[in-house]
């Protein structure tokens, strides 16, 4: 049995994990890319 | 709503849907008869080997796309595909031994199947390093490209290593009509297409991380040119 939780959790906990890690890139680059933008232009 | 919010969207509510079917269908599941409830193990490993071989399908494509159309769009969607192949291929990585572990009574075999997945991940690892490394020059895309499609073939190579063995392999056949025993193809099946959903909304997340990182890069170096 928890040979077969460590597998569920592994692949699942897989997934969302790096699902959350590049929503947070994403929210990082926005940012940056905002900041970017306006120092450009001024 | 745009039409990359509306793929955004889509994706997670069919990712939503699909694994919360699976995870029901996976729970309802008979147990096996002769492995006990460590097959179950099977209902994540075999959809995450779909992962893999679709990341580094779309990578090789996306590659091929690139040399053909000398267009960056294909060389960030090769990137972007490598990246959730790697994903997936680690899964399988670690949970198909979690089950040879539960069933063998050991963790791996240098199994011609087994060995021929280490490969392919070693491969498409490396890709990523080299990207890595070389990030930026069209001449460094180009190479990556031509690597990505010269790793494919070890992807057929692991799908048929079955049948290459000969038999002789300690590693469960392909899935076919039939190999299944009653009650279990409905969670391949969902399993398979949360795999799929899975693949999809990582894949389109991906790749816009990648489409601002370019256009970090270029407004970068307009700010250097100015």
């Amino acid at each position: 049995m928890s040979y077969l939780v460590a597998a569920y959790a592994i692949a699942i906990g897989g997934v969302v994990g790096y699902a959350r890690w590049l929503a947070r890139t994403r929210q990082r680059l926005a940012r940056e890319l905002a900041d970017r933008s306006a120092a450009n232009r001024g | 709503m745009s039409s990359s919010a509306a793929w955004k969207r889509a994706s997670a509510v069919s990712l939503a849907v699909a694994a919360s079917l699976w995870a029901w269908w996976v729970l309802r599941a008979p147990v096996d008869a002769t492995q006990g409830l460590i097959q179950k193990v099977l209902y994540v490993h075999v959809p995450c080997v779909l992962g893999a071989y679709l990341g580094f399908a779309v990578t090789a494509l996306g590659g091929l796309l690139y040399l053909v159309r000398h267009e960056e769009r294909f060389d960030r969607l090769a990137a972007a595909a490598a990246e959730v192949g790697v994903l997936f291929c680690s899964l399988v990585l670690l949970t198909g031994p979690i089950w040879a572990k539960g069933t063998w009574g050991r963790w791996w075999s240098w199994d011609l199947r087994l060995t021929l997945t280490l490969l392919l991940y070693l491969i498409y690892v490396s890709y990523l390093l080299l990207r890595s490394f070389t990030e930026g020059s069209e001449r460094a895309a180009r190479f990556a490209a031509v690597y990505a499609i010269a790793g494919a073939p070890v992807m057929l190579l692991n799908y048929f290593a079955i049948d290459l063995a000969g038999g002789r392999t300690v590693h469960p056949e392909n899935l076919g009509s039939g190999s299944l025993g009653a009650g279990m193809g409905m969670p391949f099946a969902l399993g398979m297409l949360t795999a799929l959903a899975a693949f999809a909304h990582l894949l389109v997340r991906r790749l816009e991380v990648g489409g601002l990182r370019a256009e970090l890069d270029r407004l970068e170096a307009e700010a250097e040119r100015a």
